[in-house]
């Protein structure tokens, strides 16, 4: 076998748990580091994983994920540290998991924008069905925040849009009329992103 | 109570309010999949609100196996037992691996060893 600097002593290496490997185990270090997990993805030659090309770890932000635990378990539950890490892991891992399944139909669709339909479909296919139904409320919900947000009536949000937001997305911007100090009304075009955290994009032309 | 014409700023703030968590991360990370090109906002809104309800799921899931023990601590082994142990998430287990002795695990490996020496 190779020569993995393979020490018995436990506690040298800080590894805890009484389990048993089954398919898949990792040797934590002492310093508590789980990257190890990533390193031994790789050495498995274990098709259909996708993480095995995952150019950066990006994750969602610790606070937000914690938060979102905290309020699901019991008032007098408490979350370990390392938890909190493990599902932001967790989460970044569903986030491409639902992703590429959805990639995927579009593409045999001969489709180049993934919508809501294909991330719908995507879920329900990999067991994620009972998500269905709320998911749809919510949109729905949305959509109609959305749209009294633009204050056009009628306005589809739900129309394939690329997802980089020029300015062409936004067909009925907001009129706003602004009188100036010397008294005189000017019209003002605004576009904005009201749903976003990118910054607001504003044009103002003078009619 | 409920208006004809509801003020379109409560609506907005209130979906603002359904979700707790940033929709351009989680468009970064949907971008980092390969052969993704382009990405519609219901797509991306549905996949940001999937996401907090995978959160619940899966910390709530792990918190009940947890039940039986005392601390009333969700850790990391509940997680890789919840993992292992409920269909939805095993796509989880590369990632949740269990974690074992050093010896356990070179025990495993001779064991192992001698099995394939067999075929």
């Amino acid at each position: 076998m190779d020569g993995d600097s393979a020490t018995t002593d436990a506690s040298q290496l800080g590894i805890t748990g009484e389990y048993m490997a089954s398919s898949h185990y990792v040797l934590q270090s002492q310093d508590g580091e789980e990257d190890d997990g990533e390193e031994s993805l790789n050495d498995h030659e274990d098709g259909g994983a996708k993480e095995n090309y995952r150019e950066q770890d990006i994750y969602l932000p610790i606070a937000n994920v914690a938060r979102i635990m905290k309020n699901a378990v019991p008032q007098t539950g408490k979350i370990a540290k390392d938890a909190k890490e493990c599902v932001q892991e967790c989460v970044s891992e569903f986030i491409s998991f639902i992703t590429s399944e959805a990639s995927e139909r579009c593409h045999q669709e001969k489709r180049k924008t993934i919508n809501g339909e294909d991330i719908l479909f995507a879920m329900s296919t990999l067991g994620f069905d009972m998500y269905v139904d709320p998911l749809k409320l919510y949109l729905q919900k949305f959509r109609e925040a959305m749209k009294g947000e633009k204050g056009m009536p009628g306005v589809s949000v739900g129309e394939s849009l690329s997802e980089d937001l020029t300015d062409d997305s936004f067909s009925n911007p907001l009129q706003a009329g602004i009188i100036t100090a010397d008294g005189q009304q000017q019209n003002v075009m605004v576009y904005t992103t009201s749903y976003q955290q990118i910054p607001t994009v504003q044009q103002i032309q003078f009619s | 109570m409920s208006h004809n014409t509801p003020d379109k700023d409560n609506q907005t703030s209130e979906a603002k309010k359904t979700i707790s968590l940033p929709i351009s991360r989680v468009r970064l990370i949907m971008k980092s999949s390969p052969d993704v090109s382009s990405i519609n906002q219901d797509a991306l809104f549905l996949t940001t609100k999937a996401t907090e309800l995978f959160v619940q799921h899966l910390a709530l899931t792990s918190f009940n196996k947890s039940s039986g023990r005392e601390t009333n601590t969700l850790d990391y082994s509940d997680l890789a037992k919840t993992a292992e142990t409920t269909e939805t998430f095993h796509f989880l287990t590369d990632i949740l691996p269990k974690k074992i002795l050093a010896r356990d695990y070179l025990k495993t490996l001779e064991q192992m060893q001698d099995e394939e020496a067999d075929f």
